[in-house]
């Protein structure tokens, strides 16, 4: 089966497994997103409707803090969902991870989206499960998968079996990493290239990761961008990064968005036409007035690659 | 199991063995040890923030150096089951309930009781138990006649609490020195706020009765009430039954109760 262009869809996003289809159509996620922490869920509430915030047309959530909450987060949730279009970007799926698949928190996954009228989910290129002394266990982190045959093979067969039980195609995200697996056969375009093939999923590129992992292990983002399989992007991120040392960038989303960043996301759009891009600002938090001057400038840098 | 496992995941194994020990187990084989370094530290900051933020008081009274041991160990000897974030307390107080946890430290006999109280206020405020709110009459009070011979309602993120210990007055200067049984309620009031009451035995042994097991084998209001004055031996049955819908009428102004079954 041929994937056409996400972004060209103008219906329902169907799945390529089954004929459910969500409520919401894909395309309902558009322009510019901001995560949405605690300390801005307030501060969006009470800036609604000021002319200030207009640039966000969405938010993002990760399923794993909102799933069975009751009470006062319920009441936020339900805000929100009632004026926002939301996306899911989950953490915990430990796509990578050795055991079984978690299908008991996917159907959950599955449930939540639909209660929510949530038409994107997607996960991390990842692991953060564990067998340690022979138990199943939860890191609560993106740990990084060794680029090797065997590993893509696997990968691609649980997120079949993901978007199986969901009714509906995921995208992964290219994530941050920090060491090389000494065994890893393949570079990381190469690897990324492969599970997205052989799950036939969508691809949610994070341009900051690519920039970090460029540093991190001394590749040209550039020509990574290029090889990315324009027809599979549905979905963006920018953040900022901590620097450690010089050839170390931690990915902390505690920093302004840094030019060669903003470079790099400006290419991709002007190479593959423009996406629904996610402000990421997961620490040190500046107030909403000042992030949104981030949030506007992906949308201004938008509206002239759409031009 | 290990021999079943692919290379790639060979290399997992032994990559998140060295971060959750990295004392006993041993790096992965040319690894860059500054690179899994990063690694050390984020999965353990992660979960010490997570596990922290819901137990502020225990980690006062036992010290910083002793709680940074626990989360330590915690990493090292627990396997977590759930994937949510909100259910990483709930996976701590699990492993407090091992053994393990206390291999290599002596924790206080009161810690897990007062680690279960600090929990308890997470779990009630983002608590999602329901109740059908049409099926309960909330205008009729609890000290008229006709609720008499009905079941009593109560608010759904309600929760009966018995410890060995005093733990709603332990902090750093008053550490328990002797077990005192204790009973309390926790509970969500209509404004998110989460609060606790404190019982006495009798109210208590009341409201369990009044809330357990399953709605059409609860007792009616009147039906406990007569079989508290039974157990208590008191034959005044009437003073009991008006002591006994006071406190209910009582729990009703404060949002516990939100009335009786129609």
């Amino acid at each position: 089966m041929t994937v056409t262009s996400p972004r060209m869809h103008s219906h329902v996003a169907t799945s390529s497994v089954s004929n459910i289809t969500v409520q919401q159509p894909l395309n309902a996620i558009r322009g510019v997103g901001l995560g949405l922490k605690r300390e801005l869920i307030p501060q969006i509430q009470n800036a609604f409707g000021q002319d200030y915030i207009a640039n966000i047309n969405f938010v993002e959530i990760a399923p794993e803090n909102w799933i069975n909450a009751g009470g006062k987060s319920a009441k936020q949730l339900d805000w929100f969902a009632e004026r926002y279009p939301i996306a899911c970007h989950g953490l915990c799926l430990s796509l990578g991870g050795i055991g079984p698949l978690n299908t008991d928190f996917l159907k959950q996954v599955k449930t939540f989206l639909h209660q929510y009228q949530i038409p994107l989910y997607t996960e991390h290129l990842s692991f953060s499960t564990d067998a340690y002394n022979g138990q199943h266990g939860y890191l609560y982190d993106l740990l990084p998968i060794p680029f090797t045959e065997e590993a893509v093979h696997y990968v691609a067969k649980r997120i079949r079996q993901t978007q199986d039980i969901l009714g509906q195609q995921i995208a992964i995200e290219n994530t941050s990493f920090y060491v090389k697996a000494p065994i890893s056969t393949m570079d990381e375009p190469t690897f990324l290239n492969a599970v997205l093939t052989e799950a036939n999923c969508l691809l949610h590129l994070d341009v900051n990761n690519i920039y970090v992992n460029s540093i991190n292990f001394g590749f040209d983002s550039h020509a990574f961008l290029r090889q990315m399989p324009s027809e599979r992007i549905i979905y963006s991120h920018v953040a900022g990064h901590h620097t450690q040392s010089q050839d170390l960038l931690v990915d902390t989303h505690g920093e302004d968005v840094i030019d060669p960043v903003w470079a790099l996301l400006e290419d991709a759009y002007g190479l593959f036409g423009t996406f629904p891009t996610l402000l990421e600002r997961d620490n040190n938090i500046p107030p909403l007035p000042q992030l949104m001057h981030e949030v506007n400038k992906i949308a201004e840098m938008q509206a002239s690659y759409d031009k | 199991m290990t021999s079943n496992l692919l290379a790639f995941q060979q290399y997992q194994l032994a990559f998140t063995a060295y971060i959750r020990d990295p004392k006993k187990q041993s790096r992965p084989k040319n690894i860059d040890p500054v690179g899994i370094a990063v690694y050390k530290e984020i999965v353990f900051t992660n979960l010490f923030d997570a596990v922290s933020a819901c137990f502020p008081v225990a980690q006062k009274v036992l010290g910083k150096r002793a709680w940074l041991r626990l989360v330590q160990s915690f990493l090292r000897n627990h396997s977590a089951n759930s994937p949510l974030f909100r259910q990483i307390p709930e996976e701590f107080l699990s492993f407090l309930a091992q053994k393990s946890c206390s291999e290599t430290q002596v924790l206080p006999d009161y810690l897990f009781s007062l680690c279960h109280y600090e929990w308890v206020e997470l779990a009630v405020s983002s608590s999602n138990n329901t109740i059908d709110l049409t099926l309960v009459n909330v205008e009729l009070g609890v000290l008229n006649d006709e609720a008499l011979n009905r079941k009593l309602v109560f608010v759904p993120s309600m929760q009966l609490l018995s410890y060995d210990y005093a733990v709603q007055t332990i902090s750093p200067q008053k550490k328990p020195k002797h077990p005192i049984s204790t009973q309390l309620l926790a509970y969500r009031n209509s404004a998110d706020i989460v609060k606790f009451v404190e019982l006495n035995p009798v109210t208590f042994r009341l409201l369990s009765l009044l809330s357990g097991g399953e709605v059409n084998e609860a007792l009616t209001i009147n039906q406990t009430l007569l079989k508290i004055a039974e157990e208590l031996h008191r034959p005044d049955q009437s003073s009991i039954i008006s002591f006994g819908l006071e406190i209910l009428e009582d729990l009703r102004s404060q949002e516990v109760v939100l009335g009786v079954y129609l």
